[in-house]
């Protein structure tokens, strides 16, 4: 149950398997790890809780590669397409336009989406207030509708 | 979005945004909502979670032996704690069932003065007999010096009776 969301909630971030599966499997060992530190309350609020800080975990460690590989800057850049192509997968669209969108923003709306978290518990989980989680996440929205449907 | 935590969105918007703008936030949800209906995300692959179980399965039984282990050496710690404190206490109770230093000075000191609370009282009659005894001993030394006769002798013994009768009386309790 947990597993489909979670993977959902990274596969739409990254637009990568094989991180996506790396992510998952560090999500479910760090939640063996912090399991003491649960404290009751909105299960999935903490769950999703982790899998955040994974991902910022992941894309601050992606900085640092970028750093390392600055002659490499645009094929890094573009890594998820090069991956999927290699692949031989096609890009879905949706995963094609969630990627013009800004990284926080897409980022919000998949928390909404996989986390099944209230518009309060985002909020406080981002630590901004609810009136600005609405704004970004109405703004989000209207321009992925018109990604999508342009 | 599913509106899975029974949140009532329409209101929620109407605290931010005028009727308007609710209706279109309303509307944007909803075609989100059938986007990502549309477009699932894949599912995890079978043997990725297969593999994640065995790895949590791991970690958890390393993670059991550890707090077994770490069980083991709490339960050490505290019998450890309870031998030293046995030991301790066996020590103490050992050295309050004596009464210390009483009976090496109980022959020397009368039981009367050890006893006493009138430490002033107490000073004064030892000083009393202790000058008595240092005056008779000066006697005793001063007729012993002297030459031999029959009436010094006689003096000594008597002096020395009286000595033996202070030193009983200072002693007696």
């Amino acid at each position: 149950m947990y597993s489909g969301r979670c993977y959902g909630y990274f596969y739409r971030l990254t637009g990568n398997n094989d991180i996506s599966d790396e992510l998952l499997s560090e999500l479910f060992v760090k939640l063996v790890e912090k399991i003491g530190s649960y404290k009751g309350g909105s299960f999935e609020g903490w769950l999703f809780k982790i899998a955040s800080n994974i991902f910022h975990d992941y894309l601050r460690s992606k900085q640092r590669r970028k750093k390392l590989l600055e002659t490499q800057k645009m094929q890094l850049e573009s890594e998820v397409i090069e991956y999927k192509q290699s692949d031989g997968e096609q890009i879905e669209r949706l995963q094609k336009q969630l990627g013009r969108l800004d990284r926080d923003t897409k980022e919000l709306i998949m928390l909404r989406f996989y986390s099944h978290l209230s518009f309060k518990e985002i909020a406080q989980m981002r630590s901004e207030p609810i009136g600005t989680t609405l704004a970004k996440m109405h703004r989000g929205l209207k321009k992925l509708r018109f990604l999508m449907e342009g | 979005m599913e509106n899975r935590n029974q949140e009532n969105l329409g209101e929620l918007f109407g605290k931010f945004f005028d009727a308007e703008q609710v209706e279109s936030c309303l509307k944007d949800f909803q075609q989100a909502e059938r986007i990502f209906r549309d477009n699932p995300a894949p599912e995890p692959d079978d043997m990725l979670i297969a593999n994640i179980k065995a790895e949590i399965a791991m970690r958890l039984g390393a993670r059991k032996a550890e707090l077994a282990r770490r069980r083991i050496y709490r339960r050490a710690v505290a019998a450890a704690a309870v031998v030293i404190v046995a030991g301790i206490s066996a020590t103490l109770f050992d050295r309050t069932g004596r009464e210390p230093g009483r009976l090496a000075t109980a022959s020397l000191i009368p039981t009367a003065i050890w006893e006493s609370d009138d430490v002033t009282a107490d000073d004064a009659d030892l000083a009393f007999f202790a000058t008595e005894i240092e005056q008779i001993e000066n006697e005793v030394m001063a007729l012993e010096s002297d030459e031999d006769t029959s009436e010094s002798d006689s003096t000594i013994a008597e002096l020395e009776m009286e000595l033996i009768l202070i030193s009983s009386d200072f002693w007696k309790e």
